[in-house]
């Protein structure tokens, strides 16, 4: 192991699947073009190969990182000794290089997985073409431009460690990874569309294939993303969870196009339209997860986030302009096979609905772009320096989500193709009755902002809609049959694994939605100096700072405070926020501590030091309301998109005659 | 063929704005002050004891200049701050070969009593110029500071001329200083 | 015959009871749905806390000068501290928000206000997206109108694509598609 270097070892890694990765871009598509069988066979087997070598690239890398091999670049940069185990694992996407590498792996696992199961169609050759291509970049950059695996001499006694805001958490070992297997995901829709393109077979074709892998894609993107809140909530220390921040932004556009791309795809299945639509809309997600990675990494924006400058930016800009030119250039060289020749029969229709719901979708899209990347462009015409945060992005998108909330309750229920009908008027009602019960409710405790308020008719409205929905599924069949209630929600749970999962991935939102009303509308922030030993009330708790305390690891030297929660006399909690400074690092970065309760949260963050001498202590105290909400609402839609995902059971033959007629919104 | 010239012109409008983003920097530093060409804050604030023989126990820069009329350098500084305490010694070489044509000022800032810290700060590196307390920090933001360690150029006039942000070299000194004593 | 609305199978006591189930359900729904979060949100909080709320609203609108995009509000950074204590001083003397970010924006000009203040250039930002939604609702109507007419002439079957006939073929014999 000390013989052969483990820098030279990564490195012939890396450019090994440079290699096989460029085959299969130059076999794929001579292969392609010429359906030569013999050249897509190797093609696919170029896929396997740069799987082995990324996979080899990373055990490799974290090999040194484990065993503290300081004579490569990478570790010598990033880790430390002292760190524990757990974090020199993760400290292979703490930086700017090891995280590219990491992309390049998870890209590779997909690209190997498609080749081995992608049905053999037309659509095939060209789709492991073009992930191929994307693969190349995605390798070539940590393999030519940023190069984790440079051996550096002489060799260093220590590194300074991660930085101390990712490793101070568990999450950090979740969420960038959630996130790139988001993004990564949806590089499968992607190439599909664009063999779509090529092989001129823009019809459904792509999408069937892709369904499952947009899905998941999607999935892992919302998961990441609410992951990613938590995260700051737990670590940041201002007890808030987004902060229109631009890396969190461009994280949130693709996200934003992916869900238009996913609601657009059941129209096109449905009804054949929207075929160029949705051939947009998925390039523009795709795009976006390269754009955003370039502005984040570039220092073009400024950002909490953004993590180093040098030759990453520019190499992304080039392969993000390359990839719109070639995408729309293929959308307009076919323009006349993916033009529309649609037919809509009635505006109020589940088309429509979902039509709406891209429109609002994209303009929220539009919004968060902009204002994003606003500052960049006064700045480029005027030279003025400006800036656009949160309450700008606040304004902007709070109307479209009610108008997404709308129509989330109304869509469902209306049928295909067909004008509303009798039955659809009547459910309107309830719905309306029931937002106006929600709203009266809520007016009754004392909420009299307009957003809250809305928020709270339209979840009633959604909740009304879902009730209404599985009744209408349910109530017919119990009817002719003579299964019991249960037993027909139980099979048609199973039969309709794709529906019931996203009825439960809108009532997640449900719930989302609220938690996001709770918390941001109704927060309520203090600081306050308290005395050790000493009591002060903070919205109707006794909060006792108790004592200052002192802990120290292998990684860490950190400084808080022992404060105890009551609430009437009755003890809640204890928390211990600190003040951590890590080893190798200057920065200190707190630790919050969070007393989590269904209803509200109470967040405890230090904001003063805590000096050995020192009587006190000045705590950041924030009371968030329905916080907890977002967190279960997120893991609700989770559990809906793994169970949309799993195979429906095979129907079992009905002994009476033909089965029922779904009355509303199959 | 003008669904090509779309394509095209999409890409390059993107591409020309990015990459003017790549080629400016970094965005945050170098916010120009809003108070250039404007009359910069006049203030009254306690010294550090080894100028009171001199000053008084308070330093009221408006009676300064009235009593004679000078341009003013105005150096915000902190005890934690690391380049405050490279651009020390550029200070007071410059102060020392300028003093008399050009009121030099040290602000203590963002120190919430500090007032050991800041004295030992003072006597490290002998600073012959007024050094005086911010310890609210409110001068600070009338100046709208961005951070520590800035230094304001103002004329004789009162506006001010130049805010220069992180440490300052003695040859910059030098090249502000005759242009604020050109005018 | 469908099977559907209660309605089409005449009046009866398990019809009555279903709507009436209905109803409870749905109002039961409604009002659980608010009575957590308005119990919640509504508790009111005492004068020094309402003071201090002040101060943070106002300063979650005011960008931290030393920070990378950071609001003052949530900052820790010293000169954070101190604004969010000018802040307060300043709402104690009875100054108004509007005041309060003039003040701020006097001294640090326009790019210390988080929210980009509705003049000038910033015009630009706060319309361009209404105007974006504006475009795209309106081209959605309009593409509507163009589909519906298509709907009318051509009557509802538009004429199966490769793909789908291709499909057909291939799934005679399986298990239908959810």
């Amino acid at each position: 192991m000390t013989g052969m270097g483990l820098g030279p070892l990564g490195n012939a890694a890396l450019l090994l699947a440079l290699a096989f990765s460029l085959w299969g871009v130059i076999g794929g598509a001579i292969g392609a073009i010429r359906r030569d069988a013999r050249l897509l066979t190797s093609a696919r087997m170029a896929a396997y190969a740069t799987f082995l070598a990324m996979t080899a690239a990373v055990a490799v890398m974290e090999i040194a990182l484990l065993t503290d091999d300081f004579s490569v670049s990478y570790v010598a940069e990033t880790s430390r000794s002292t760190s524990p185990t757990w974090v020199k694992v993760v400290t292979l996407w703490a930086a700017l290089e090891g995280s590219l590498v990491l992309w390049g792996w998870l890209l590779s696992g997909y690209w190997a997985l498609l080749s081995f199961v992608a049905p053999n169609t037309p659509l095939r050759p060209w789709a492991l073409t073009v992930m191929a291509g994307v693969q190349t970049f995605f390798v070539g950059v940590p393999a030519i431009l940023t190069p984790p695996f440079q051996t550096v001499s002489p060799i260093p006694m220590d590194g300074p460690g991660p930085n101390p805001l990712l490793q101070n958490h568990w999450m950090m070992a979740v969420h960038p990874v959630l996130m790139y297997l988001g993004f990564v995901g949806l590089t499968v829709p992607f190439a599909y569309a664009m063999a779509a393109l090529i092989t001129r077979l823009p019809g459904s074709e792509w999408m069937t294939q892709t369904r499952r892998w947009t899905l998941i894609g999607w999935g892992f993107l919302t998961a990441a993303i609410i992951a990613g809140g938590w995260w700051s909530y737990e670590v940041l220390g201002w007890g808030g969870y987004w902060a229109w921040d631009p890396v969190e932004n461009v994280s949130f556009l693709p996200w934003l196009t992916a869900t238009a791309f996913i609601h657009g795809v059941q129209v096109q299945e449905r009804r054949r339209m929207l075929k160029a639509w949705n051939l947009l809309l998925i390039t523009l997600t795709f795009s976006l997860t390269l754009l955003g990675t370039f502005l984040t990494r570039s220092g073009v924006v400024s950002s909490v986030h953004a993590f180093g400058d040098g030759p990453v930016g520019p190499a992304f800009l080039v392969f993000f302009l390359i990839v719109m030119a070639f995408s729309l250039g293929l959308v307009a060289w076919r323009w006349d096979q993916v033009r529309d020749r649609a037919d809509l029969d009635h505006p109020v229709s589940r088309e429509g609905a979902i039509l709406a719901g891209n429109v609002l979708l994209l303009a929220m899209t539009f919004a968060v772009l902009l204002g994003t990347i606003f500052p960049l462009i006064v700045e480029a015409f005027t030279g003025d320096k400006v800036t656009v945060g949160a309450p700008f992005f606040d304004q902007a998108s709070l109307p479209l989500w009610m108008g997404v909330l709308f129509l989330m309750g109304v869509g469902p229920l209306l049928p295909w193709r067909r004008a509303p009908d009798q039955t659809l008027r009547s459910n309107l009602a309830w719905m309306l009755g029931a937002a106006a019960v929600g709203a009266a409710v809520a007016a009754a405790f004392g909420i009299r902002g307009v957003y809250p308020l809305l928020t709270i008719a339209l979840s009633a409205w959604n909740l009304a809609s879902l009730t209404l929905l599985i009744l209408g599924a349910v109530v017919p069949r119990v009817r002719i049959g003579t299964r019991s209630v249960a037993q027909v929600l139980r099979s048609y749970a199973f039969e309709n694994r794709r529906r019931f999962g996203s009825m439960i991935v809108h009532f997640g939102v449900v719930v989302l939605a609220l938690g996001i009303m709770g918390s941001s509308a109704y927060r309520l922030d203090e600081q306050i100096r308290v005395d050790f030993g000493a009591t002060t009330t903070f919205a109707g708790l006794e909060l006792t700072a108790v004592d200052r305390f002192m802990e120290r690891t292998d990684q860490r030297i950190s400084a808080g405070a022992v404060v105890d929660v009551a609430r009437n006399g009755t003890p809640l909690a204890t928390l211990r926020p600190r003040i951590n400074t890590f080893a190798g690092q200057q920065m200190t970065v707190p630790t919050p501590a969070v007393l989590y309760r269904p209803l509200y949260d109470i967040y405890l963050n230090v904001s003063s030091s805590i000096g050995p001498g020192q009587e006190f202590v000045v705590l950041r105290v924030v009371r968030s309301p329905l916080v907890t909400w977002i967190w279960v609402g997120g893991f609700i839609v989770a559990l809906g998109t793994l169970y949309a995902l799993t195979p429906n059971r095979r129907r079992v033959a009905v002994t009476s005659r033909a089965g029922p007629e779904e009355p509303v919104g199959t | 063929m003008t669904r090509v010239l779309i394509v095209i012109l999409v890409t390059a409008m993107l591409g020309g704005l990015f990459l003017f983003g790549l080629l400016r920097g970094q965005p945050d530093r170098e916010v120009e002050s809003a108070r250039l060409n404007r009359s910069v804050p006049m203030f009254e604030l306690p010294v550090y004891p080894r100028y009171q023989p001199e000053f008084g126990p308070t330093l009221d820069v408006a009676a300064e200049l009235s009593d004679r009329p000078r341009p003013m350098i105005v150096n915000f500084w902190a005890s934690w701050c690391g380049p405050c305490y490279v651009e020390a010694p550029d200070l007071q070489e410059a102060w020392q070969r300028h003093g008399e044509r050009v009121l030099f000022v040290g602000v203590q800032t963002q120190d919430r009593g500090k007032r050991a810290e800041g004295q030992a700060f003072v006597s490290r590196f002998d600073l012959g110029f007024p050094n005086v307390i911010d310890d609210d920090s409110a001068l600070s933001i009338d100046y709208g500071l961005f951070g520590v360690p800035e230094t304001f150029f103002v004329r004789a006039d009162g506006t001010l001329m130049y805010k220069h942000t992180g440490p300052v070299e003695l040859e910059l000194l030098e090249e502000k200083i005759e242009e604020l004593t050109a005018s | 015959m469908t099977l559907t609305s209660p309605r089409s199978t005449g009046r009866g006591r398990p019809v009555v009871l279903l709507r009436v189930v209905r109803a409870a359900v749905l109002a039961a729904a409604a009002a659980l749905v608010a009575i957590a979060p308005a119990q919640e949100a509504a508790t009111a909080p005492g004068a020094a806390v309402e003071l201090q709320s002040r101060v943070f609203d106002i300063t979650r609108k005011l960008r931290c000068p030393t920070c990378v995009s950071e609001s003052v509000a949530d900052s820790n950074a010293a000169i954070a501290i101190e604004m969010r204590n000018q802040v307060q001083s300043q709402l104690e003397d009875g100054r108004s928000e509007t005041e309060i970010l003039a003040f701020f924006q006097e001294r640090y000009g326009d790019w210390v206000l988080l929210e980009p203040p509705r003049r000038g250039v910033h015009l630009l930002v706060w319309w361009l997206p209404g105007i974006a939604l504006a475009a795209g609702a309106g081209g959605l109507g309009l593409l509507m109108v163009r589909w519906t007419r298509n709907a009318r002439r051509e009557g509802t079957e538009a004429p199966p694509d490769d793909d789908d006939l291709a499909r057909v073929r291939a799934a005679l014999g399986e298990k239908e598609p959810s």
